[in-house]
């Protein structure tokens, strides 16, 4: 029982029906103060560090020659004077990797996870368990040494490498648990109709699957995009440096022109409140937790 | 072309009540017959992880026998790596503040979490606003928010001590003096990971079918016996399940603390994670860095087992 709880309300990104959605639009129409301000008031506390950032960033620093209250110099500055324009290549080139790559190896095992039975799947589910609960840190000594081995320390394949692995057990169970809410007589159908197994994946169940492609990828982006310790490990030139490595290297010299940190700070953050912005709907946590002790 | 196929899935899931694992079962027989499919679909995720994972932990065990360095395996040592990580008394200091910091992360962000999540069930102005703001301690990355509070707090100038002056609290040193150092650090852990569990409790909030809040009203039910008695056990189940993620994640978070303290001031926020990593990488002792790490993996794979264990438990009940 408690199973299809958490699945029923995992996915959100599922369209209501109409007379649901109406409902919620009331409910939004009638919001009440004395439940609104305790949560603005909660939200101004937490927000203070980010709202601080973002203020730092266009106020004018204390050698600036401008005497306007808001500027765009320090960005200028930054965009102009050190490498970040190349960190934020680097750290995209190495995410959008990751996202790719971990969505395409995700899918089809968590399409088995999802259908499958049997110890084999059973095994499988507890290794996808204890990987997850695997410290990075012990894994990446042995890593570094095999890398270098195959040129892939300071390396941004190598990165991405790690990343895609350091998402799969979460991935796997996002995709799987966005299946389980497809019913399997859709694919039952296909196979009757002559589709083989892996063409029933793709055709019927993949292509419905967006809402849970969608959230893997956003988990997948948030990890390789925010990493700090993966990178900082493996990454040894300025010229590889990905945003987090860049950007705390540049705080560690520049750690008084707060102008220029939070600007980079800023570059550094908008990306993944973008992405919030616009699908935070289809982003699910909540499903993970069934297809995690399911089975 | 793809969305409206999803909703019309959704339609189908919601109208006729088909789709989770429990209806499946009789499976279709032609579906065992193509184990080799599935098979061949699964492979590249469990290479992935035998190599990337596997392999390390591995090569670990050999390392942490060995008085090697990041270049060579060096000699074999036995246990001795891990009788001088164990002698050292950073690393039982270490030990204890990672206890300590696991705790309150797990449980001060659970709470905080919950309460939020459900403060946003109520009648709150254009919620799903305040659902995406409250979201982003954890989506604004660590390098960034840790950046941000070493502005707010590092030094005397800094706003949040000078305001702790005024209000006649004294010159209070949040990175400076170790116990308070020990506790900002968690404050911080906790602000970067209430939004994970208030995604949890409220996806498994949602979940909760409101005629039962109903029926226990009629019962005479009061508030706070609803929330103890009706809430708390339907969502245990997601709960215990947060926790063990959560635990996982404060067990091997590393930037929370690196990026503020550095482990610091004198090891006071030093925990496994980051003894691990300056031994190696900052006092170049492989074998003892690597014994440390291994030994908190292993009790990071115990603790995790033992609560998914209460999970089943939790399951049968």
């Amino acid at each position: 029982m408690t199973a299809l709880g958490v699945r029923g309300a995992a996915h959100p990104g599922r369209p209501a029906p109409a007379a649901l959605r109406r409902r919620r639009g009331r409910e939004e129409a009638s919001g009440q103060w004395r439940w609104t301000l305790p949560v603005i008031a909660i939200a101004a506390v937490v927000l203070v560090p980010i709202v601080v950032t973002i203020v730092l960033s266009i106020v004018p620093q204390s050698q600036s020659t401008t005497h306007a209250a808001v500027t765009l110099e320090n960005f200028v500055h930054v965009f102009t004077q050190t490498r970040v324009l190349e960190w934020v290549r680097n750290s995209l080139v190495v995410t959008l990797a990751t996202v790719v790559v971990s969505v395409a190896v995700a899918a089809p095992a968590g399409y088995v996870l999802s259908r499958g039975r049997g110890k084999a799947v059973s095994g499988y589910s507890l290794l996808l368990f204890v990987a997850q609960s695997l410290p990075i840190i012990v894994s990446v000594v042995p890593l570094f040494i095999l890398f270098a081995r195959f040129d892939l320390v300071d390396n941004l394949f190598g990165l991405a490498i790690v990343y895609i692995s350091s998402t799969m057990s979460v991935a796997t169970w996002m995709m799987a648990a966005y299946f389980d809410s497809i019913p399997i007589a859709l694919e039952e159908a296909a196979w009757i109709d002559g589709s083989s197994l892996f063409g029933g994946f793709v055709r019927i169940v993949l292509r419905n699957s967006l809402p849970g492609v969608l959230s893997t990828a956003i988990f997948s982006f948030l990890l390789a995009w925010n990493d700090y310790l993966v990178a900082i490990v493996f990454l040894r030139s300025d010229a590889n440096y990905t945003l987090p490595v860049g950007l705390q290297s540049f705080f560690a010299e520049n750690n008084s022109q707060w102008g220029y940190v939070m600007a980079e700070s800023v570059v550094m953050m908008l990306p993944p409140i973008v992405i919030f912005a616009f699908l935070n709907r289809y982003f699910s946590v909540g499903g993970i937790g069934g297809s995690l002790a399911g089975r | 072309m793809t969305a409206t196929g999803a909703r019309a899935i959704g339609r189908a899931v919601h109208g006729v009540g088909v789709g989770g694992r429990s209806e499946r079962s009789p499976r279709p027989r032609r579906f065992g017959g193509r184990a080799l499919t599935l098979a061949l679909l699964v492979a590249p995720s469990v290479f992935l992880v035998v190599v990337i994972h596997g392999y390390p932990l591995v090569y670990a065990v050999v390392q942490a026998l060995h008085d090697g360095s990041l270049v060579a395996l060096g000699d074999f040592v036995g246990l001795q790596n891990f009788v001088t990580a164990l002698e050292n008394p950073v690393f039982w200091h270490a030990a204890l503040f990672t206890l300590v910091f696991t705790v309150t992360g797990v449980f001060g962000s659970w709470a905080i979490g919950l309460g939020l999540a459900l403060l946003l069930r109520k009648r709150v102005h254009v919620r799903s606003v305040f659902r995406t703001l409250l979201l982003l301690p954890w989506i604004v990355p660590i390098v960034v928010s840790s950046t941000a509070w070493n502005w707010l707090v590092a030094t005397p100038a800094s706003p949040v001590p000078l305001l702790a002056r005024d209000l006649g609290l004294g010159s209070v040193l949040f990175l400076a003096d170790p116990t308070l150092a020990q506790v900002t650090v968690c404050v911080f852990k906790v602000w970067v990971s209430f939004p994970f569990m208030m995604l949890m409790a409220g996806a498994a909030l949602a979940s909760i079918d409101t005629n039962v809040y109903e029926a226990a009203r009629v019962d005479g039910a009061n508030g706070r016996q609803i929330f103890f008695q009706v809430t708390l056990p339907l969502i245990a189940r997601s709960t215990y399940i947060s926790w063990i993620l959560m635990t996982i994640f404060c067990i091997n978070d590393f930037p929370t603390i690196f990026l503020l303290t550095g482990g610091g001031p004198v090891n006071a926020t030093n925990t496994l994670v980051v003894l691990a990593y300056q031994t190696v990488f900052a006092n170049f002792q492989t074998g003892p860095g690597v014994a440390i790490a291994f030994m908190m993996t292993l009790v990071a794979v115990l603790i995790s087992v033992a609560l998914f264990r209460q999970i089943r438990r939790a399951d049968v009940s």
